[in-house]
């Protein structure tokens, strides 16, 4: 997908749109009725829950005997062997109870427990599986330090080699199941002199001397579920817990954060479920100016684009676990774009909920201000939204800048191999071409869509070659410099980020009219129509504000306020 | 004790309205529902599972719990879904809806229940799709076991046999029976002082509503057996109920308020024309 700046569409990619085989879909079947069962014996507690900001422990005894944490732990071991694709869907029906509860068991499925399942060795899964199946082992991922967050290559925590051990020294903040968890993954700096020291992963247990939590903290939301410090004072690791390869650290840390955006994901998903079944609700109920609410365009509008983000959301979610579960490598970036727009999608979703029952929304006897409390960490945990979406541009601009690089190297081989540098250069030049002239050729139009969704192909294919032709022009004006253009950067994920959940969309919509015929997927191509606008709205703006923009004016004012640490002007 | 329980799946009655009658009415079209187990038939084999255990160790089964049901393929998830909260084997009969009615299904368990010989058959009182209650009491008849009906609680005595309280009209009419026998439940069975086994201490009491299974149960349930058997096995008795049409009762339109006594009384007279 990251080939879009390039203007090429992976068809083979994006189609067919992944499904849960149907075994699994039968045991997720069986497994949503007794989730749904479980947490329906709790309705009434939650909200008391999150006022007391923690869930009692015989809550916690019952998730763990009911198999909450053994959802990705191979069968073998006593888990339930679930894939990114059922994993995200089970989160997701947790996630429609209850936020404190998803992220418990999303932190130790997702991240917590991840890099074991990805790097671990034979003996190491053996002897810590059993235990995180059942829950006795909560797991918990321990990356973020006082003076490290976004930027994790700056961690101090340090980790020294003594023999057969590694003596672990540092702080760790905002630790999530912290205060429950008995594994925990660290990443700490290992290495000789501070220059050199990279980061390495490690597996470190609570009944290891030197191991101790702070206090509960005190939250907006996810009240009930566990946050505290963890420190690490002298902790002897026995030199077998080193997780993956020492000083492979940080490709460690991004890799267990790529593969768990689905289960973040799917609890987004969720909770929309959830706040548009509540919305609608509501606003069938309620009566103003003797009409039900329901009835106004504006509550329509609202409502419309809940379901359409939503639909959206749990497509990008569903096409992201498919890549991960067909053994797909490179996705993160695709997996980045699930989780800014699904967490964005989810805050736009319990905004407007809460808009609709307004008054009553902003009341704690309703589940609104909950849901919106609840719903603001998904776009901070995790990789916060604005480093993923530098993330986004930067990589795939990457790509073109490497094709530009390659230009610029033939060019001036041109002389020394002829015919090499041509083959280049025709190369680029049809590319230029195609872009400019919109002449249609392998890899830059779809040949699988159905008919029906001529209008909405045809806008994401010229939105392709607009993304390309912009790529390439912001490289050209900016070169290396694009590193330090954050608005440019921005801009340009904000596109890749529709087009590749339009993508998702198209591709869901084209096997739901496969299966349903046209006619039976009437609404899911509405969805489809509708999203499609989005995308050349946001394609407008973006081309718009590639050429004219106040960037410079903006830049200004923040530079003068944090001069002065405040607002400068009164009307007194 | 052996304990065979007849489930069948139904439409998701809480989707109901999604149900549509084909053009012609000679059909109810059952695409885009979603089903379950019938609740009494959930009830049924939550009485079972209480009958079969110490209330107290609910995983450890002291006898044989047997779930059968007469579906397409798609219902074995129903099947599993019992097996997880705790049934030990699943019988499916190959059949669709079109080749059941009562009677033949009555038939097929008899020659079931002959097969597995066990000591009690609990079903739901009714299912709530075709709403017939018949099966229970043609099967009884059909195997001439003594047989109570719409049980609302269960006691399991020393001697083996069972104490079943019936609601009836003003008061609670409790029998006696000796297995084997047959006996269907009502909604009420489920309750915390439902169902108790011999082994269950009267002092126990049960969750409201029926157990739920827990993760680790779900997989073990893959791994235990189900069996499936043709219809044709089992009886070749034809169906009886035909069905001549089917419609979707009137759409109910919108009330209206009235002001006093004397408008209502207007309208009924002169509307409604019922005074």
């Amino acid at each position: 997908m990251r080939k879009l700046c390039l203007g090429e569409i992976e068809e083979d990619l994006i189609l067919p749109f992944p499904e849960i085989s149907a075994p699994e879909r039968e045991m997720l079947d069986t497994v949503k009725t007794s989730l749904d069962q479980l947490f329906e014996s709790h309705a009434a507690d939650f909200a008391e829950w999150d006022r007391a900001g923690e869930f009692p422990e015989s809550y916690l005894d019952e998730l763990r005997e009911f198999g909450l944490f053994s959802f990705v732990i191979p069968e073998e071991y006593g888990g339930m062997g679930f894939g990114s694709a059922a994993y995200s869907r089970a989160l997701q029906q947790v996630a429609m109870y209850d936020a404190s509860t998803a992220v418990t068991v999303g932190a130790h499925s997702s991240i917590g427990m991840r890099g074991l399942l990805l790097f671990g060795t034979e003996e190491q899964r053996a002897k810590y599986y059993p235990k995180l199946a059942t829950g006795e082992s909560i797991a918990a991922f321990c990356l973020t330090e006082p003076s490290s967050g976004s930027d994790a290559a700056s961690i101090k925590t340090r980790a020294e080699r003594q023999g057969d051990h590694w003596v672990l020294n540092g702080e760790k903040i905002w630790i999530t199941n912290g205060g429950i968890a008995d594994f925990f993954t660290v990443f700490a700096k290992t290495g000789g002199p501070e220059e050199r020291r990279n980061l390495s992963a490690f597996i470190v247990t609570r009944d290891m001397p030197g191991v101790s939590v702070g206090p509960h903290e005190d939250k907006m939301g996810i009240r009930a579920s566990s946050t505290t410090t963890v420190n690490f004072e002298n902790v002897r690791v026995p030199a077998e817990n080193l997780l993956g390869e020492e000083g492979k650290g940080f490709k460690i840390a991004m890799h267990i954060l790529n593969s768990g955006r689905t289960g973040l994901g799917g609890g987004c998903v969720g909770g929309m479920k959830r706040l548009i079944a509540l919305a609608t609700k509501q606003a069938n109920e309620r009566v103003q100016f003797g009409k039900k609410i329901s009835e106004f365009g504006l509550v329509k509008k609202k409502v419309g684009e809940m379901v359409i983000d939503c639909y959206a959301a749990e497509s990008v979610v569903s096409m992201v676990a498919g890549f991960t579960d067909s053994g797909h490598k490179d996705y993160a970036i695709e997996a980045a774009i699930s989780k800014v727009f699904s967490s964005e999608a989810l805050w736009r979703t319990a905004d407007e909920a809460l808009q609709i029952a307004a008054g009553n929304g902003y009341m704690s006897e309703y589940p609104y201000e909950r849901a919106m409390r609840d719903s603001r960490i998904n776009r901070i945990f995790e990789g916060t939204n604005d480093i993923l979406r530098l993330f986004i541009a930067l990589s795939a601009m990457d790509d073109v800048g490497q094709n530009l690089k390659e230009i610029a190297q033939s060019v001036r081989g041109v002389f020394n191999d002829p015919i090499k540098g041509f083959g280049v250069l025709s190369d680029y030049a049809l590319r230029r071409a195609t872009l400019a002239t919109g002449i249609r050729r392998e890899h830059f139009q779809f040949t699988k869509l159905p008919e029906v969704l001529k209008a909405e192909q045809e806008v994401f294919e010229s939105a392709t070659r607009e993304l390309a032709e912009a790529t390439d022009r912001i490289l050209r004006k900016h070169g290396k410099g694009i590193i330090g253009k954050q608005f440019a950067s921005a801009r340009l994920a904000e596109v890749m980020i529709h087009l590749f959940v339009f993508a998702s969309v198209l591709s869901r919509v084209t096997s739901s009219i496969q299966k349903h015929g046209v006619n039976g997927a009437q609404r899911e191509i509405q969805i489809c129509r509708a999203f499609g606008f989005r995308v050349r709205r946001h394609m407008q703006i973006f081309l718009h504000e590639m050429e004219e923009n106040a960037d410079e004016d903006v830049k200004g004012l923040a530079d003068h306020a944090f001069e002065l640490e405040r607002y400068q002007w009164d009307t007194i | 004790m052996k304990i065979l329980v007849a489930v069948k799946r139904v439409a998701d009655p809480d989707n109901a309205n999604r149900i549509k009658v084909s053009s012609g009415g000679d059909a109810i079209d059952a695409s885009g529902l979603e089903w379950k187990i019938n609740p009494f038939d959930e009830y049924a084999l939550e009485a079972a599972l209480r009958l079969t255990e110490n209330g107290a160790s609910p995983k450890k089964r002291e006898g044989e719990v047997v779930v059968v049901t007469m579906a397409p393929k798609e219902a074995e998830t129903t099947l599993r879904s019992a097996l997880a909260t705790g049934a030990d084997r699943a019988i499916r009969v190959e059949a669709g809806d079109d080749d059941l009615d009562g009677r033949v299904v009555a038939h097929a368990l008899r020659k079931l229940v002959e097969e597995e010989k066990p000591d009690v058959v609990l079903m739901g009182k009714q299912t709530v799709d075709g709403d017939s209650n018949q099966v229970g009491q043609m099967l009884a008849e059909l195997l001439d076991w003594p047989m109570a009906t719409f049980a609302a609680t269960l006691r399991q005595e020393q001697d083996g046999s069972l104490l079943v309280g019936r609601e009836v009209d003003g008061g609670v009419l409790s029998l006696r029976v000796r297995p084997p026998c047959l006996v269907t439940v009502d909604l009420r069975i489920v309750s915390p002082e439902g169902v108790y086994s011999s082994l269950t201490d009267p002092s126990f009491k049960y969750n409201e509503g029926v157990r739920f299974a827990p993760l680790p149960a779900i997989m073990q349930a893959k791994r235990k057996p189900l069996t499936v058997r043709p219809l044709s096995e089992l009886t070749d008795v034809a169906l009886t109920t035909k069905y001549t049409k089917f419609e979707l009762p009137a759409k109910r339109s919108a009330g209206v308020k009235v002001k006093d006594v004397a408008e209502l009384v207007q309208k009924l007279t002169e509307e409604a024309r019922v005074l």
